[in-house]
């Protein structure tokens, strides 16, 4: 069974710094590995240590420190780990970068049988990149995913959990999932599996290689742009009560 | 005509409330359409429902709110969701009779079948948006939507440069506004093709979702937050101190999700909504989940220890204190 795990890093959205023009100070940013494609990570290697014959590849699409995450992930146990590299690829939104992940995977591993992703990325949180590439390949998907209980060559099993909406589907191969769970195992790799993960190398691709005209990515090829980013403002005028507090409650307790 | 297409969803057999409240606030764009420009500004508001039948009722409430069109895709297969059905399905529709916008409800399911949908049309979507409007730009309507992003720290305003621009927008931000308006086009677009044997089957589905209490009628909330849980006994306190004064309980869902408080009282995005006339904030930090479900209340107090804690941002009295000793005292005074 061939398993696909698509990965991304993601500025620390707990410690965000702004610009005094209210903009992003993205180069104070400290990047990690997407929870949630960790638990994806998580999910493919208990898999993988449960049945006979599973494969893992790794894809990231980033910058050149994206391949920090895949170098975790060999060594979590991804026997083949490719980035999607292009400068041309920046400010891709989620229908395009779901595109180049497809084409990607189409291309570097046709013979896929398992496409498992996080269900949110901490950043933009759209939830929409897994279905875009779900519906490129023209494979379905399960989403909200809390348990994968069986998994072969054939076929799925995957549980949903939409806010105690409890669903469990069978999916045929070829499909992906999406998890918004931790795994119940979690391997933590050791030293040798470091050493290991330092033999295998990390594939690169551009553009080029897939084929995609630099008019098709990035901001250039994407269907959406960002018109505007604001800082939110409420519109409140907060008055603050510095004495007598408790009275002051307990007023508007009693007399609204 | 221009023509904007709402996506509806039934909800245990009848229409979503969300869906009112998408078509009203399509029908405030066909209005401020009018108020931009002076050419082509004509919007028809077509809602559009997969399923295999559908309520009168429910028809004409769409039509009070604001939908001028409302059309049944209507197949026994659609009684059950399977996103690539409905994909299948919307299509078969949407084909024949395109339109220049689409909007979904950022619902579950709505956020599973929106991309599907908009990646086979090869066009773009903006998730889970707070804001809508339309804009000028080059002297066009653009559908301006907005939406929070870095963990809504950032509001971002997205606009689409292909067609037909797509939304999900978030249930509850908009308000279903109901006229006289009773009667409208009814389109019953029956499928005429076979399906495809189902790559996905669904082998049990069980709702495990817990009663919610209802918020809509309350006048004054007493909420707690995880600020509480340095002292745990605060919580039953404040629980008791609303039966005392006639006020309604509250919780965030980090304390629910800890077992502090029942599932019953969670406000905020998956749990409850409210617009009571005073919502009292007990050690809430203020995520935006929790502010998705009081933020339009009509009176927002806060005690929090944390003076630059976010749910003073929503606040109209801000008190810095430790809200357990606020708790303690107006409890001694209630009691004695």
């Amino acid at each position: 069974m061939n398993i696909v795990v698509c990965i991304k890093q993601v500025p620390d959205v707990t410690d965000i710094k702004w610009t005094k023009e209210n903009n992003l100070d993205r180069s104070n940013m400290l990047s990690k590995l997407n929870t949630l494609d960790e638990c994806a990570l998580d999910y493919a290697v208990d898999i993988m240590q449960r049945y006979k014959n599973v494969t893992i590849t790794a894809y990231s699409m980033g910058p050149s420190q994206a391949s920090e995450a895949l170098e975790y992930a060999v060594a979590k146990g991804a026997s083949r780990a490719i980035l999607l590299s292009d400068k041309l690829f920046s400010g891709s939104d989620t229908y395009i970068t779901a595109k180049i992940l497809a084409i990607a995977i189409r291309k570097y591993t046709p013979d896929f049988d398992l496409i498992l992703t996080g269900q949110a990325a901490a950043d933009g949180d759209t939830e929409q990149t897994h279905i875009s590439i779900a519906q490129t390949l023209d494979v379905i998907d399960a989403t909200s995913v809390t348990d994968i209980p069986n998994a072969d060559k054939h076929r799925v099993i995957a549980v949903q959990n939409i806010g105690g909406e409890v669903n469990t589907y069978e999916l045929k191969t070829p499909c992906l999932i999406a998890v918004k769970k931790q795994c119940k195992t979690k391997y933590t790799p050791n030293i040798e599996d470091y050493i290991r993960a330092q033999n295998i190398k990390i594939e690169t691709y551009n553009a080029e290689d897939l084929g995609f005209d630099k008019k098709e990515v990035g901001i250039q090829g994407s269907p959406t742009m960002v018109a505007k980013a604001f800082r939110p403002v409420t519109e409140k005028n907060t008055v603050e009560i510095t004495e007598n507090k408790t009275e002051k409650i307990l007023e508007f307790l009693l007399e609204g | 005509m221009r023509k904007i297409a709402v996506y509806c969803e039934k909800e245990n057999n009848v229409l979503s409330e969300t869906s009112y409240e998408l078509i009203s606030k399509a029908l405030e764009l066909k209005k401020s359409a009018k108020e931009l420009t002076t050419e082509n500004n004509d919007f028809l508001i077509e809602a559009i429902v997969l399923s295999n039948s559908i309520d009168a009722n429910d028809v004409q409430k769409a039509y009070q709110a604001g939908c001028d069109r409302f059309v049944l895709v209507k197949d026994n297969n659609l009684d059950i969701f399977i996103q690539t059905v409905f994909l299948e399905a919307f299509m078969d529709y949407f084909y024949q009779n395109p339109s220049e916008i689409i909007i979904f409800p950022a619902t579950p399911k709505g956020r599973i079948l929106a991309p599907r949908i908009t990646t086979k049309l090869h066009t773009g979507l903006v998730a889970d948006c707070t804001n809508l409007e339309f804009i000028l730009k080059d002297n066009e309507l653009k559908l301006a939507p907005t939406r929070p992003t870095f963990g809504a720290e950032l509001m971002a305003t997205i606009l689409s440069k292909s067609f037909p621009q797509c939304a999900t927008i978030r249930p509850k931000v908009f308000k279903a506004k109901f006229d006289n308006q009773t009667k409208g086009d009814f389109i019953e677009h029956i499928l005429k093709y076979s399906y495809d044997e189902a790559r996905l089957k669904i082998l049990s589905s069980i709702n495990e979702k817990t009663g919610i209490s209802d918020y809509s009628d309350a006048k004054i909330i007493l909420s707690a937050g995880y600020g509480l849980a340095s002292d745990k006994s605060s919580y039953d306190k404040l629980k008791k101190i609303s039966e005392i004064t006639g006020a309604k309980f509250g919780a965030t869902r980090k304390v629910v999700d800890l077992g502090y408080v029942g599932k019953e009282y969670q406000i905020g995005q998956t749990g409850a909504y409210t617009e009571a006339d005073v919502y009292i904030a007990f050690g809430i930090s203020g995520a935006i989940q929790h502010i998705a479900g009081m933020k339009n209340c009509k009176k927002i107090i806060s005690i929090n220890s944390d003076t630059d804690a976010e749910i003073f941002k929503y606040s109209d009295y801000k008190i810095v204190a430790d809200a357990n000793e606020i708790i303690n005292q107006i409890y001694s005074k209630l009691t004695s």
